[in-house]
Parts: C-alpha cells; sequence; structure tokens
C-alpha cells in the first residue's frame, strides 16, 4: 500500500548553547525518532501536550523547519532535502491552518488580498480571474461576498479561522497540516469548523494531520491516532482502538482526564503526577518518572521501541510485549 | 431565604461606555450561592461570566465600565456600596481569586517566597487577622515574616506542592505552569476566603495538569468548607468538578440547575446547543450539531430573547419581550418562552 506522506526516524533537535563562546552545549530533542505514515485522503491525530513536539513535526513536514535527520516522503517522493523552487511547488501540495487565527493573517491585508495571495505566488492568477476565484473559495467556507474588502480583525475568531481555510484551500493542496484549528475558539464555533473541514475533506479529497491536545475532538475527527510523549511516539492505532482499549499507560491517563460532560460516567480516574519534563534519565523510558503502571527494571534503563502490540496497534511501553519476535522491528 | 445566602447578584447591569457606544455587558443577572456551594457560571467568549465574578471584589474598570442597576450583597452586606477602603479589609478577608494565566499573575523578578508571604501579610493585615494587635502588642517585623512564612510553607503543603519548605526560595520560571496555578491558589487561600473565585483556572493547562489542578480544588472544598464560584467554558470541566450550574449567554444567566440534572434534562435551547456541540464518545463523523450564527454584539443586542436570533424554536414573543427565569424542574430555573410561567 502506497502512502501520501511517510515519515521515517524524524528527528528535530534544537540546540542549547551556553558557556564559553556560546557554544553548543546540548540538543533540546523536541522531535526524536518518530515514524508514522498516512494514507491518501485519511485524518491522523498527532496527540500530546505542550512540549511535546506535534507542532515541529508539522513544520518539519512543510519545511518550514530543517529536520536533524530522518526521511520524509510526499507522494513517493523524499522531500527531505528538495531545493527551493520544488519547495514551492510542494508547497501548493501540502499546507497549514494554524492555531491563532488572528495571528496568522496579516492585519494589513483585506480578507480578498489574503486569500488571493497564495493563488498570484502559485498560479500568477491576478484581476478578475484572481477575484472569481476568491469569492468561490469564500462561499466554500461560508463567507459572504461584501466581506471581500474587510480586514481580519473586522471578524470573530470562527470567522478568521474560514479565511485561514480558504487560504489553504486556495492552491488546491492536497494535504493539510492542521495546527490545532480549533483550540482558540469556543464550542458552539468549534463544531462549526469541525463540520466545516469534514465536508472540504470529502468534497476536496484532502488528507489532513490534525494536531491537536483535545482527546474528544481527535476523537471525533481522526481515521487514526498518534500520541507523542516527548518527541517520541508512544502509542499508536486506529482511533476506536485508541480509545476502546489504549495500552500505554500515558494514553490511559490521557483518556480518563478527558473532561466528559456528563456527570453520570463512572470511570477510574488516572491521575497522573508531576509535569513534563526534559530531565528523563537517559537510556530509560522517558515517561517512567509520571507512570503509575507498575515499574519494570528495564523502564529506568532500557527504551522502549515502538512494537505492534496487537494487529496494526504499536505501543513503546515495556509491559506490552510485541506480537511475536519477527514483527518486532520498525514500521517500514 | 436570602438571609442565608453567602452571595447574592440581583438583576446587576453593567455597561461599558467605548468609542463605538455603550456596551451592554451585562443585562440583568441573578445569581445566588450558599455556603459550601460549588457553582460553576459556563458560557462562550464575551458572555459576561468573568465580568459577573469580577462584580463581587469590584474589580471592574470603572469607568469604562457603569454598574447602572442592580444589587450585589455577600453574608447580607451591600458590596456596590462601600468605600474603597472597606472593599480592601473585605476582599483581604472574605475574597480569594485563581485567574487563568498562571504565568503573567507571578512577578518573575521575585521569589515565590517573597510573593507569598506578602500576601499572607497583606491578607492578615488588611483582613484585620494578625494576632495580637488588638491584645495591645504588635510582634516584631521579623517575627510576624516568620510566623507569615511557616504559613506560606503550609499553605504550599496544602496546595500539594512537594518540598514547599525548599521551593519556597525559588523563582516563578522555576515552576511549571501546574504548580504555578498551585502557587496561585495557595496565595488565595492565605487570607482564609470565604469565597474562591476561580476564573478559568485550567485553561491554559494541559489535561493531564488540569486534572491534577481539578482534583486539588475538590479536595480544598472538602478540607476547607470553601465555597467556590468556578467560571469555565468547558462543560466538561463543569461536570466534573461542581454541583451546581449556571449557564450564560450574552449578559444573563438563562439557565440554572444542579449537575447532573442540567446534563440529564437541558432545558434552554441554548444549554442544548451548547452541549450536544462537545464532541463526545458516541458522537460519530458529520454528527456534530453547532449552534448556527455568532454572539451577538452587545453594543447593538437583538431585543428580546438575545438568543433568539441563532434559536430554532424561535416564537413571536422572543423577538419582543425578555423572558423571566421560571422553575422548570426542581431547583432547575429556565429563562425561556418554551417553558410559561403557570406550567
Amino acid at each position: 500500500m502506497s502512502y501520501l506522506l511517510e515519515i521515517n526516524h524524524l528527528k528535530k533537535y534544537f540546540p542549547i548553547r551556553g558557556g564559553l563562546l556560546n557554544r553548543r552545549v546540548a540538543d533540546f530533542r523536541a522531535v526524536d525518532d518518530v515514524s508514522f505514515t498516512l494514507q491518501e485522503g485519511k485524518t491522523l491525530g498527532l496527540v500530546g501536550e505542550s512540549g511535546s513536539g506535534k507542532t515541529t513535526i508539522g513544520k518539519c513536514i512543510l519545511r518550514l523547519l530543517e529536520p536533524t535527520s530522518g526521511q520524509i516522503l510526499y507522494d513517493g517522493q523524499d522531500i527531505t532535502h528538495i531545493k527551493a523552487r520544488e519547495l514551492r511547488r510542494l508547497r501548493s501540495e501540502i499546507q497549514m491552518i494554524y492555531q491563532a487565527p488572528a495571528a496568522s493573517l496579516n492585519g494589513r491585508m483585506t480578507v480578498g488580498q489574503i486569500i488571493g495571495e497564495p493563488l498570484w505566488i502559485h498560479e500568477q492568477l491576478r484581476g478578475d480571474a484572481a477575484r472569481d476565484r476568491v469569492l468561490e473559495l469564500m462561499s466554500v467556507v461560508g463567507l459572504k461576498e461584501e466581506h471581500y474588502y474587510r480586514y481580519p480583525h473586522e471578524f470573530s475568531g470562527g470567522q478568521q479561522q474560514r479565511i485561514g481555510i480558504a487560504r489553504a484551500l486556495a492552491v488546491q493542496p492536497r494535504l493539510i497540516v492542521l495546527d490545532e484549528p480549533t483550540s482558540a475558539l469556543d464550542v458552539s464555533v468549534q463544531a462549526q469548523i469541525l463540520n466545516l473541514l469534514q465536508d472540504l475533506q470529502d468534497q476536496f479529497d484532502l488528507t489532513y494531520l490534525f494536531i491537536s491536545h483535545d482527546l474528544g475532538v481527535v476523537r471525533y475527527m481522526c481515521d487514526e491516532v498518534a500520541l507523542l510523549y516527548l518527541g517520541k511516539i508512544v502509542e499508536v492505532a486506529r482511533t476506536e482502538v485508541i480509545f476502546e482499549e489504549p495500552k500505554h499507560p500515558y494514553t490511559q491517563a490521557l483518556i480518563s482526564a478527558i473532561p466528559e460532560p456528563d456527570p453520570d460516567l463512572q470511570r477510574e480516574e488516572i491521575i497522573i503526577r508531576g509535569d513534563l519534563s526534559h530531565t528523563f534519565p537517559q537510556g530509560g523510558c522517558p515517561f517512567a518518572p509520571r507512570c503509575h503502571a507498575e515499574k519494570l527494571e528495564s523502564c529506568d534503563s532500557v527504551l522502549p521501541p515502538l512494537l505492534e502490540a496487537d494487529q496494526g496497534h504499536l505501543v513503546a511501553c515495556h509491559l506490552h510485549p510485541a506480537l511475536s519476535a519477527s514483527s518486532a522491528s520498525e514500521p517500514a | 431565604m436570602s438571609m442565608a445566602d453567602l452571595l447574592n447578584i440581583e438583576d446587576l447591569h453593567l455597561e461599558f461606555h467605548t468609542y463605538d457606544g455603550v456596551a451592554k455587558v451585562l443585562a440583568g443577572v441573578d445569581l445566588r450561592m450558599q455556603r459550601g456551594d460549588v457553582l460553576g457560571l459556563v458560557g462562550e467568549t464575551g458572555c459576561g461570566k468573568s465580568m459577573t465574578a469580577l462584580s463581587v471584589p469590584r474589580l471592574i474598570p470603572m469607568p469604562p465600565g457603569k454598574i447602572t442597576a442592580g444589587r450585589v450583597t455577600f453574608d447580607g452586606e451591600d458590596i456596590l456600596s462601600k468605600s474603597e477602603g472597606e472593599m480592601e479589609t473585605f476582599r483581604a478577608s472574605h475574597l480569594g481569586m485563581i485567574f487563568q494565566d498562571p504565568v503573567t499573575n507571578l512577578n518573575p523578578l521575585f521569589t515565590i517566597r517573597e510573593q507569598l508571604v506578602d500576601s499572607v501579610l497583606y491578607q492578615q493585615a488588611r483582613g484585620q487577622k494578625v494576632p495580637g494587635r488588638w491584645k495591645g502588642f504588635m510582634p516584631s517585623v521579623r517575627q510576624l515574616r516568620q510566623e507569615a512564612q511557616e504559613r506560606a510553607v503550609e499553605l504550599m503543603r496544602l496546595t500539594g506542592i512537594p518540598d514547599g519548605d525548599k521551593r519556597i526560595f525559588e523563582y516563578p520560571h522555576q515552576f511549571s505552569g501546574g504548580m504555578r496555578q498551585r502557587v496561585l491558589i495557595a496565595m488565595a487561600l492565605a487570607g482564609d476566603p470565604d469565597l474562591l473565585i476561580a476564573d478559568e483556572p485550567t485553561t491554559a493547562l494541559d489535561v493531564t495538569i488540569q486534572a491534577q489542578i481539578l482534583r486539588l480544588i475538590r479536595s480544598l472544598v472538602k478540607q476547607l468548607g470553601l465555597t467556590v464560584l468556578l467560571i469555565t467554558h468547558n462543560l466538561g470541566v463543569v461536570a466534573r468538578s461542581c454541583e451546581r450550574v449556571a449557564v450564560m449567554y450574552s449578559g444573563r444567566v438563562v439557565e440554572e440547575s444542579p449537575v447532573r440534572e442540567l446534563f440529564k434534562n437541558p432545558k434552554h435551547p441554548y444549554t442544548r446547543g451548547l452541549i450536544n456541540a462537545v464532541p463526545q464518545k458516541d458522537v460519530s463523523r458529520g454528527g456534530l450539531i453547532g449552534i448556527p450564527g455568532m454572539i451577538p454584539n452587545l453594543i447593538d443586542p437583538p431585543a428580546g430573547c438575545r438568543f433568539h436570533p441563532r434559536c430554532e424554536h424561535v416564537m413571536d414573543i422572543c423577538r419582543r419581550q425578555v423572558p423571566a427565569a421560571t422553575s422548570v424542574g426542581a431547583e432547575h430555573r429556565a429563562s425561556c418562552f418554551l417553558y410559561p410561567e403557570d406550567a
């Protein structure tokens, strides 16, 4: 089976400088050996707490950040090191929608200019032709024609996000990286935007990489979920599987922490200790200091590899040994 | 009845004067809390939930704000007629507040000790809880600070900060977001408040940390018998932490009920819409229902029920008249013409 997006052993380290002459004294491992695949037309959720590296992965895919090592395959082509000219063509196929709609829109441009700019850059479309396309895009995302000459600050958060979506759609992308698209919005508006994203996916056959910290939203939007902890994937599976039988202790804790609007819901509340800390014992499992499950000797000394614990269900935890010895290799 | 209320907000109207006109931020808020209540105040951005809460410590900037009508009484005392000096005493001895962003509410230049000891001393002095002062002798400053520091460490232990006696010498940046929020809760508790106002205390935190903080607040309610007004936009947080809920929409409380009743049997169309808009367990693709439209402009709000332009049950009367709160069940009130007074 071919994938639209394939990430192999992606790493992104940021230098920590200090000492004499401001030398590189250590690395901040924002993304540390992450691999996953995404099929065309599907939605993969990247979930994790702040600092888990989910946005960094998204930016590496668009080559807004240069990965330290690893490989990014888009539609079978290695895009990890392609040149600027090809990169421009690539970016008309991969687009990103950002979290803070107000900050991602230029306040000095009108809505028409914002949505029209990618058309000019990628297709050299201007004048009436561009205007027609922009108006068409605006109607697709539910904006009115009279909004064309308005500025972003005149819109509410939800409307601003619609402008951002229209801008991303302008170049007819195949893959859209959605970086927390609704976390700045109220629930009633969030529901509108999520439904819009689903409609657009069906209409234009889009593939989504959905970055979020909100498991409730992810459960609604995604076909598959990958959970990140400190730059490493700890569990990947189909959405139903993740929510029905989470295997990794971190996933279990996260799911038990979703505030469900149902006061009768009886469930075991797993409260994990402490906070996300980048100073975990080197070599061991990054989650070990906060883990509530029974501790094995290897937890502090051996990094658990991401293995297939069940059909299509990958877990990086010593408590869940691989299905069989033969499948104990990295998913290719 | 109203004598037993700890907090009673009646028909509160608040306006803000802006360049574009007068924004009618609160348009007749009614809210009551008894001692020991844990009340969730829910609503979307701009519905006035923070403004309602800030009217209790009178922290609304005036001008541009102006309270045009209504009463706020706390333990029988009228708050709105107090002088600024009386308010300081009142805040120190009766109220504690925690805010959304634990980063901006701590001064990065001072250690936790300085900030926490300060608030303990301030709240004691203002609340006239300094022991000995009225016995005719004043303890030395050093002794006061020493005692305040012991109290601060005690507060840190109470709010679940490990090694309080050592960590009190650290600076805010050495604390994580969750720990900073605990420090702020400790500060809020310094004056033994009767009412804790928590304004979106977990919104800036990760879910796992949110769960920790909510659990802390619940345990403080049990241990100290606190009364909590929890402001949030997250219905899940309310379901987990509160006993009663008041739902606000555009400057009014539209529905108020015990938590279970509200989620089991929501009456106001807005509350229903809000609950349906949360992606829940059994909602399949395409099944999420948002509320059409946007929150109304506060300068020129819709006449009658402010929800009517977005309401699917809109009737003629909704466009002309403001619905009064009517009883729709045990301790359950809703302000909607779907539920006439006599029913």
